[in-house]
């Protein structure tokens, strides 16, 4: 049962078929992207090829799940290759009669969306990360692939990630996708290597031979003429005279009659018409079509192409809707980086082999991160981290330091003190913490989880770390 | 052996004045004559002239510096890439900063054009010509020559170094005097203590280059600046058009230079140091190559220096005589020597013999320490080459000599010459034919 509703302006049609909202969006009549999240699934038509990327990029590119997640089709009478375009939408069909070949993909789609829980990652990194993810995840994708293209600035498009930036933003994604990795929440394979500009990371270069002197490419090639039976060497316009076409030693006056005879061609030499330098090698430049800078080749950024899977970890950060990278705490004040407490743990435990003391570290977890941070943006996350920092660092000694394990995890250093002490500081600490939560956080519920490990120089710091974390992961 | 010793004291004892001439008649008319007397009275002369020309030398170093001329240094040659970074950098130390350096690689067959051309990118030299196809020595400098825009052109050898201040003092000369057309570095051993046969022609050099050099330079009929380092005005060789086929090709455009009417200048404290040949069967490849070249261009290709033409020069003329007299006339006159004393002294024969090698031994000692006052810089001590200078005698007047007979004999009637592989054979085919 099919029902087509039209719009006033007759731009866009409501189809109702099989218990779904279809919106049907006709060649060049362009919607406002935001009406899509009241319908099921998107229809648009393929006639002009620009309105088409312009309408499934500005629906994949939106930053709210309830569009950009949305089942896009392709109506297309004719043969239309655009694999970025394939890879953006989520099928095609040849006519709106076609409709019931679609209808389980919206039906698989909108199920598995309902799997998802959204929340607010921290970082701007972390978003695209997640939007990413449950693309994939609702896709039922496990890969990220590059495309060439001729329309990304890089070469290469990774069509649901790069959507998310402008041409000359591209590089972003390659950032991102690294940051993904390093999360572990994508596995990589080597693909291809690109050069880019140095100046503005597009990879539209134009590659010339140049001038060395002056980076020309307005040169003349001339062969070298050595005459034999004199020895005389020279350009082949050396050679020539201005009665025939003949050529003429200019040392000898002997005319050359054979080649391999008695003259060869040895060399050829260029003439740079700008400034005059004579050269046999040319340096290889590369032109940048899109900021037009001229440089040579070895300038070039070489940058890595990869392609990408998901992980079990990147599937289920899908689902839980957050993701944390290290951008994310990378700059609260009062912190060190995970790296440096490792490092300075390690030196901690050495201090103790020499003097018996007594050394701690302890965890602070926030055990119900996912929705504290669902309820709140990024800047209110940050600020609550910024906020639980300085209620830790006003509670321990100067000496002492503070890192972020993730974005739920703080670590800590309770150097020369007493296990006992230190357990009864952290029990404190809680306590103000959640009292800061109550006077600042109104209607949040923070709940707490807090370990204390004493040093002990027998054990690694890794296996202290371990022991420290272990029940938070 | 004391029987010998007797024999030989007894002979001593009978030798009057005149049998001593009669029986030594060579050493005295030629050796000790022309290569003892006359060198050491010529080279008191020019440490005269030296003393007294030292302000007008000084005033030419100062005009040099004003003008500041671009010069072009040329570096022809085939596989030579290994002695390029090196050499450059020496040019680098130069106290005479304008130059341009354009190395040509003639078809070399090893890493020369990647060296060569890493070095031009980098901008330590300024040209780079890659000749695919092998031409000769001469293909190769006429190469550099005819892309260079200095107002003076140096070539060199690139196995060789150079002192940092031998571009300057090499062009000095052409400041002192405007009838200059080219100047002859001074040519060094640098490996001299790598084996006996370094050694001995690190006497050789001093004897025949820095000393024999300045002889000749003083009386005007200087005739070799070497290839592994000479200067020439541009517009003199640009006349010439180039260097002509060799081997021999240094010394066959000193004499084109001579022929057009300029002065040819030795330049004895600009120093160049270069690696020779380092066993007795590599320095007889270079010196018949060497001595075939000698006849081939002085007497053949030259010989109308010899003739009373309406161009006939006098310097030119003693210049060339001079060369093929003590070169090649003296060398076969003396294998008549040794037949007249086999023949007419038979008895005396040994002790002739020793006599000559006590004559020539003691002369090479009193040339070598006298001659060394004379020198202006020394890169080996004197010392080190004194308990060698016995074995010159053997290596200057046998060895050498016989090497000198057979190149002669070769290219005389056999005309050798156009057959070294030095030269590719698509050249020498030409030259053989033009005579040149």
């Amino acid at each position: 049962m099919k029902h087509i509703a039209e719009h006033k302006d007759n731009a866009e049609s409501i189809i109702e078929h099989a218990g779904f909202s279809f919106l049907y969006i006709r060649n060049l009549s362009p919607i406002p992207v935001e009406e899509v999240q009241y319908h099921s699934a998107v229809i648009i038509e393929v006639k002009n090829y620009d309105f088409v990327r312009l309408m499934v990029s500005s629906i994949r590119a939106n930053l709210s799940p309830d569009i950009y997640l949305k089942p896009i089709f392709l109506l297309k009478k004719d043969t239309y290759d655009d694999a970025v375009m394939d890879e953006l939408a989520d099928g095609s069909i040849k006519g709106l009669d076609e409709l019931d070949l679609v209808v389980p993909t919206v039906e698989r789609i909108s199920t598995r969306v309902q799997d998802l829980t959204f929340t607010n990652s921290i970082s701007f990194e972390a978003q695209i990360i997640t939007k990413l993810i449950t693309l994939l995840y609702t896709k039922e994708q496990k890969t990220v692939d590059p495309f060439p293209y001729v329309y990304s600035n890089i070469g290469y498009y990774y069509p649901l990630l790069s959507v998310n930036f402008q041409r000359t933003e591209e590089t972003v994604a390659l950032d991102i996708l690294k940051i993904a990795e390093e999360e572990g929440i994508l596995r990589s394979d080597y693909y291809d290597r690109v050069y880019l500009c140095s100046s503005c990371s597009s990879n539209h270069l134009s590659y010339r031979e140049v001038c060395p002197k002056c980076s020309s490419s307005n040169t003349t090639p001339d062969d070298i003429v050595h005459h034999f039976p004199c020895g005389y060497v020279g350009p082949m316009q050396d050679f020539k005279n201005e009665i025939d076409d003949k050529l003429d030693c200019p040392k000898c006056n002997k005319r050359l009659k054979h080649i391999g005879v008695d003259y060869d061609k040895p060399s050829v030499i260029h003439d740079c018409n700008n400034c005059h330098h004579k050269f046999q090698d040319y340096h290889v430049n590369a032109k940048c079509l899109s900021c037009l800078s001229d440089k040579s080749v070895e300038t070039l950024k070489p940058t890595e192409i990869k392609s990408y899977r998901l992980t079990k970890k990147g599937e289920l950060a899908a689902i839980k809707g957050f993701v944390t990278t290290t951008k994310d705490i990378d700059e609260v004040i009062g912190t060190i980086k995970y790296d440096t407490f490792k490092t300075m743990l390690k030196y901690e435990i050495e201090r103790l082999k020499q003097t018996e003391g007594q050394s701690n570290i302890c965890a602070i977890n926030i055990s119900n991160s996912s929705q504290v941070y669902s309820k709140l943006g990024s800047d209110l996350q940050r600020g609550l981290l910024k906020d639980l920092v300085s209620v830790i660092r006003s509670n321990i000694r100067s000496s002492d330091v503070i890192a972020f394990e993730s974005s739920s995890t703080i670590v800590m250093s309770m150097n020369a003190i007493p296990n006992k002490i230190a357990k009864k500081i952290i029990g404190e600490m809680v306590s103000l913490l959640n009292d800061l939560i109550k006077t600042s956080f109104e209607d949040l519920d923070v709940l707490f989880d807090t370990k204390v490990v004493a040093l002990d120089y027998a054990k690694t710091h890794e296996a202290h770390l371990k022991e420290l974390i272990t029940d938070f992961s | 052996m004391d029987e010998l010793l007797d024999n030989y004291i007894r002979f001593l004892a009978t030798l009057t004045p005149a049998y001593f001439v009669e029986l030594f008649w060579f050493y005295f008319v030629f050796e000790f004559v022309r290569y003892f007397l006359l060198e050491f009275i010529v080279l008191n002369l020019a440490k005269i002239r030296a003393v007294f020309n030292k302000p007008h030398k000084e005033d030419a170093r100062r005009r040099l510096f004003m003008e500041n001329p671009l010069v072009s240094i040329l570096i022809p040659g085939k596989n030579e890439g290994k002695h390029l970074f090196k050499l450059v950098n020496s040019l680098g130390e130069q106290t005479y900063k304008n130059i341009e350096i354009i190395v040509v690689c003639d078809g070399s067959d090893d890493d020369t054009p990647i060296i060569g051309r890493s070095l031009e990118k980098a901008g330590l030299i300024d040209m780079f010509i890659r000749n695919e196809v092998r031409g000769g020595k001469a293909s190769a400098a006429n190469t550099a020559l005819r892309f260079a825009k200095g107002k003076y052109i140096i070539h060199l050898d690139a196995d060789c170094s150079y002192d940092n201040d031998a571009m300057e003092k090499i062009l000095i000369p052409f400041f002192e005097d405007e009838r200059v057309g080219g100047v002859g570095g001074n040519v060094s051993v640098r490996n001299y203590k790598e084996s006996l046969v370094t050694t001995l022609q690190g006497v050789e050099y001093f004897n025949t280059i820095t000393t024999g050099r300045t002889v000749t330079s003083y009386l005007g009929i200087y005739r070799i600046i070497s290839g592994a380092f000479g200067a020439f005005r541009a517009d003199v060789i640009d006349q010439l058009k180039g260097w002509d086929i060799g081997p021999g090709l240094d010394g066959d455009i000193t004499v084109k230079i001579r022929k057009k009417g300029y002065k040819i200048k030795f330049a004895q404290d600009a120093n160049c140091l270069t690696s020779v040949p380092n066993t007795f069967r590599k320095l007889i490849k270079q010196r018949l190559r060497w001595d075939k070249s000698l006849v081939r261009f002085r007497m053949r290709k030259h010989k109308d220096v010899l003739m009373p033409t309406a161009s006939f020069k006098m310097l030119d003329f003693f210049s060339a005589f001079e060369n093929i007299m003590y070169n090649v006339v003296l060398n076969f006159k003396w294998y008549v020597y040794l037949l007249i004393m086999l023949s007419f002294y038979r008895p005396l024969f040994l002790n002739i013999f020793i006599t000559n090698i006590l004559l020539y031994t003691a002369t090479n000692f009193v040339k070598f320490i006298v001659y060394s006052l004379y020198r202006e810089k020394a890169h080996a001590s004197m010392s080190y080459f004194l308990i060698y200078l016995p074995c010159m005698v053997f290596y200057f007047g046998i060895y050498l000599r016989v090497v000198r007979t057979v190149a002669y004999i070769q290219e005389l009637f056999f005309k050798k010459s156009y057959q070294d592989p030095w030269n590719p054979r698509k050249t020498s085919v030409h030259a053989k034919h033009l005579g040149i």
